[in-house]
């Protein structure tokens, strides 16, 4: 990976990430605010027009990344912690321990992504609760398989049989030595599982199932621009591209990530 | 009777509403409507074909196919289809004959009807009086919350096999109107008492079509009636009805072709598809408006302070609410539905004549400064935007609101399913009918029955809609309807909000539809039977 294309990546990825703390302080004005006519153009007022009830959609569009970036990265961080105990004691224990867990991410890993967002959804109602759980079981499957990948590796190392043999109790064991070997990889899967509950979220509040109006989030943007589509264009103008950069910028960094963790030559097969 | 409820008037009449302005013609999609019509179908097609319409709900599950027992419009509206009544509601309300050649009304509390000649159900055995009395009976005996609509019926009584009277213990208004809905429809009581048929499980009646098949929450086919009274209706073979809950999904269709018409709930429809070719979008006028329940049953309610409530009525901003997200096509109403003849004016109101300071005030002498509720909406458009707006208005006066949105049958369960209702506060609109009073009386639970789970009853507000509806029309019963307005403004437990528009879409290259310009029962169908279709 080109080194600019991961700089380009991580300066818009920083960008989005200022323009969602901006909107915690409403720095566009109030999203939910009834500002002008309904469905005007840009204009004075409202850079980047007005949406169906006449709300500015600036404002919304920031509030839309604060909370698709936001529930994202909660999903993400809690996919993340989850992911390494299973994937490291799977790793590391094998044998039954191995089986039942890899067993039990594989069932998670048979649904396709938003026919379990969905069932997540009927099972917790509409919500962020159900596009926070939906987001970590989506991405809890291949992060742990690769967590476990990783740990199985770093099970085997020297080190890690020295510890045993000097009677290093098992927390111990995973904590100081295998975790820190496995931590870049989990970086890297924690770049491309945030791009994926962006694409999640986007998803289940695109069917109503996730964010529920009239807070935005940018699946919800999207579905509104939907609707208007021909009329107001640039309803769905403003979330659409914002949606495709923060995705794309996030599988970027991802990749630069990987490259600085797990060299070409680390994942050679030959 | 339970969102979208019913309605019908009295004789009558001429509604105000912008559809009734249509003294002059209009023209549509390339043809000229008649005065009291947004569309009128082309006489010189030729009958035949079947027309693909799609609908965003079907009827209520939960009353099944007896049409006395149907409350909602979806259901009066699929229904009518197959079932007919004795008189009907025609261009801007008036009652005209329908199963009834005519009738007189020698006294106020006395109707006589004359049947019509040569009516059949669908089966081919003729319809009779006895099928008329034993059907005007059975809905006074059952539990349908159109028996309120209905008034004082003392007797059913048929005459000889073509007259049926009715007496009424006194004088009501609102009678015939009444008997122009669904519920009050001819069922076939020769069959239904010989238990041969099970309307509660299938539908038979003496309307333009009957029922092929259905599959609740998907589909309906409806076949020609071939023993219809009516002249050479219906023109159509039959009419498949989909089921198509998504608005964007009926305009992928209609774009197609799939569909050649379609209901949408979108105000912006008509903007939205002005690009697309061969589609026509009409908005019809209604009395139906959309109203505020604030449960004041529940345990530990939030809306028990009647101060508190009257500061929610007062800051809601029904101007705001209709130009915001009903695109400017509904209009502020009290309870008598706005447009028709006596009805209030919602700006006289005392809700609409305070202002944000006096519910502050109000709030602030109840102890609810900070009050937080939820507003539980189905998902039907444009109700998430009713509820939006709803909630910016009641932001300016410190009253915060979490909007639930559901689907349209879990909406139902919980605000109807139980007593008392556990929901706070919910969004969703009557049918308004044709005549001032009637949808008034479902602010009286004892008579409407399904929003005694979150409605206490006001006995003075009771006995003034007693009152107003049975007046004749005039100057007196102006004021006694607006004495109504009045205290439903005060006791604020169902908030009337504004009018609701009914949108029409139409392939102009599959189909030529007629539709009148007003429209009280929510039955976009009502022409249906002069529908044609237009071979490609």
């Amino acid at each position: 990976m080109k080194d600019w294309l991961t700089r380009a990546g991580m300066v818009c990825l920083g960008l989005i990430v200022l323009v969602a703390l901006a909107s915690v302080v409403n720095l566009a004005g109030d999203p939910d605010e009834i500002v002008g006519p309904r469905l005007a153009p840009p204009g004075p007022g409202y850079w980047l027009g007005t949406d169906n009830l006449g709300r500015s959609m600036l404002p919304r569009i920031m509030e839309g990344i604060a909370t698709t970036l936001l529930l994202s990265s909660v999903a993400v961080l809690v996919t993340a912690a989850l992911s390494a105990v299973l994937g490291i004691v799977a790793g590391y224990r094998g044998g039954v321990v191995n089986e039942l867990i890899m067993r039990l991410v594989e069932v998670l890993y048979s649904f396709p992504a938003i026919v379990l967002a969905i069932l997540v959804a009927a099972v917790f109602g509409p919500g962020q609760l159900a596009a926070l759980a939906s987001i970590v079981l989506v991405t809890i499957p291949l992060m742990t398989r690769l967590v476990r990948a990783a740990a199985v590796g770093v099970a085997q190392r020297d080190y890690v049989t020295a510890a045993i043999i000097s009677g290093a109790r098992l927390p111990r064991i995973l904590g100081r030595h295998l975790l820190p070997n496995v931590a870049g990889t989990i970086a890297v899967q924690v770049t491309y599982a945030l791009s994926v509950g962006i694409a999640v979220e986007g998803g289940l509040s695109f069917l109503g199932f996730g964010v529920q109006p009239p807070q935005a989030s940018l699946g919800v943007l999207i579905q509104q621009g939907t609707t208007y589509m021909t009329a107001a264009p640039w309803m769905i103008t403003g979330p659409g591209v914002v949606f495709v950069v923060a995705v794309l910028a996030i599988n970027v960094v991802g990749d630069g990530l990987r490259d600085r963790f797990e060299p070409r030559q680390a994942r050679s097969l030959v | 009777m339970r969102h979208r409820l019913l309605a019908v008037p009295l004789a009558a009449a001429v509604l105000v509403t912008s559809a009734c302005s249509a003294q002059e013609t209009s023209t549509t999609g390339g043809s000229t409507a008649k005065a009291g019509y947004v569309a009128t179908v082309d006489d010189s097609l030729p009958a035949g074909g079947t027309l693909d319409v799609e609908l965003p709900i079907d009827i209520g599950a939960a009353t099944g196919l007896d049409p006395q027992l149907a409350d909602v419009a979806s259901s009066w509206q699929l229904m009518s289809l197959v079932y007919e009544t004795l008189v009907t509601v025609g261009p801007d309300f008036a009652v005209q004959p329908a199963l009834a050649a005519s009738w007189e009304n020698p006294s106020p509390t006395k109707y006589v009807f004359r049947l019509r000649d040569d009516v059949f159900f669908s089966n081919g055995r003729a319809m009779t009086a006895d099928d008329v009395v034993g059907s005007l009976q059975r809905l006074l005996a059952s539990q349908s919350v159109w028996r309120g609509q209905l008034g004082p019926v003392k007797s059913v009584t048929k005459v000889d096999d073509k007259t049926v009277d009715v007496e009424l213990t006194t004088a009501y208004t609102p009678f015939l109107a009444a008997l122009a809905n669904v519920p009050a429809a001819v069922l076939p009581m020769k069959e239904i008492n010989e238990k041969s048929v099970d309307v509660t499980k299938t539908m038979l009646g003496t309307g333009p079509f009957k029922v092929d098949s259905h599959r609740q929450d998907v589909s309906w086919a409806f076949g020609k009636n071939d023993k219809y009274w009516s002249d050479g209706e219906p023109r159509l073979d039959g009419v498949n009805v989909t089921i198509a809950t998504e608005e964007a999904a009926r305009v992928a269709s209609l774009q197609s072709g799939k569909a050649s018409v379609a209901t949408l709930g979108n105000v912006d429809s008509k903007s939205m598809l002005a690009g697309a070719s061969g589609v026509e979008v009409l908005s019809q006028a209604t009395t139906d408006f959309y109203y505020l329940m604030l449960n004041t049953q529940v345990s530990g309610s939030k809306f028990a302070d009647p101060r508190v409530r009257k500061a929610i009525n007062i800051a809601l901003d029904r101007e705001q609410i209709s130009s915001v997200a009903l695109g400017g096509q509904g209009k502020p109403t009290g309870v008598t539905p706005t447009g028709l003849p006596g009805a209030c004016d919602p700006a006289g109101l005392p809700s609409a004549t305070a202002g944000a300071e006096e519910a502050k005030k109000l709030l602030a002498e109840a102890g609810a400064t900070n009050l937080t509720f939820t507003l539980s909406i189905f998902s039907t458009a444009p109700a998430p935007a009713v509820a939006q707006v709803i909630q910016q208005n009641l932001e300016q006066v410190g009253i915060t609101v979490k909007i639930e949105q559901m689907d349209e049958a879990s909406w139902a369960g919980k605000v109807y399913g139980a007593v008392p209702a556990t929901f706070d506060a919910a969004l969703s609109w009557f049918a308004g009918y044709a005549d001032a009073g009637m949808v008034t009386k479902w602010w009286n639970p004892d008579v409407a029955v399904f929003n005694k789970g979150f409605m206490k009853s006001d006995p003075a507000l009771s006995s003034a809609i007693d009152k107003a509806v049975v007046l004749p029309a005039g100057d007196a019963r102006t004021a006694a309807l607006a004495e109504v307005c009045t205290k439903v403004d005060e006791d604020a437990q169902m908030l009337p909000l504004v009018t609701r528009p009914s949108t029409v879409a139409y392939r102009t290259d599959a189909a030529s539809v007629g539709l009148y310009a007003t429209e009280g029962y929510g039955n976009a169908l009502r022409l249906i039977a002069d529908f044609r279709k237009k071979s490609a």
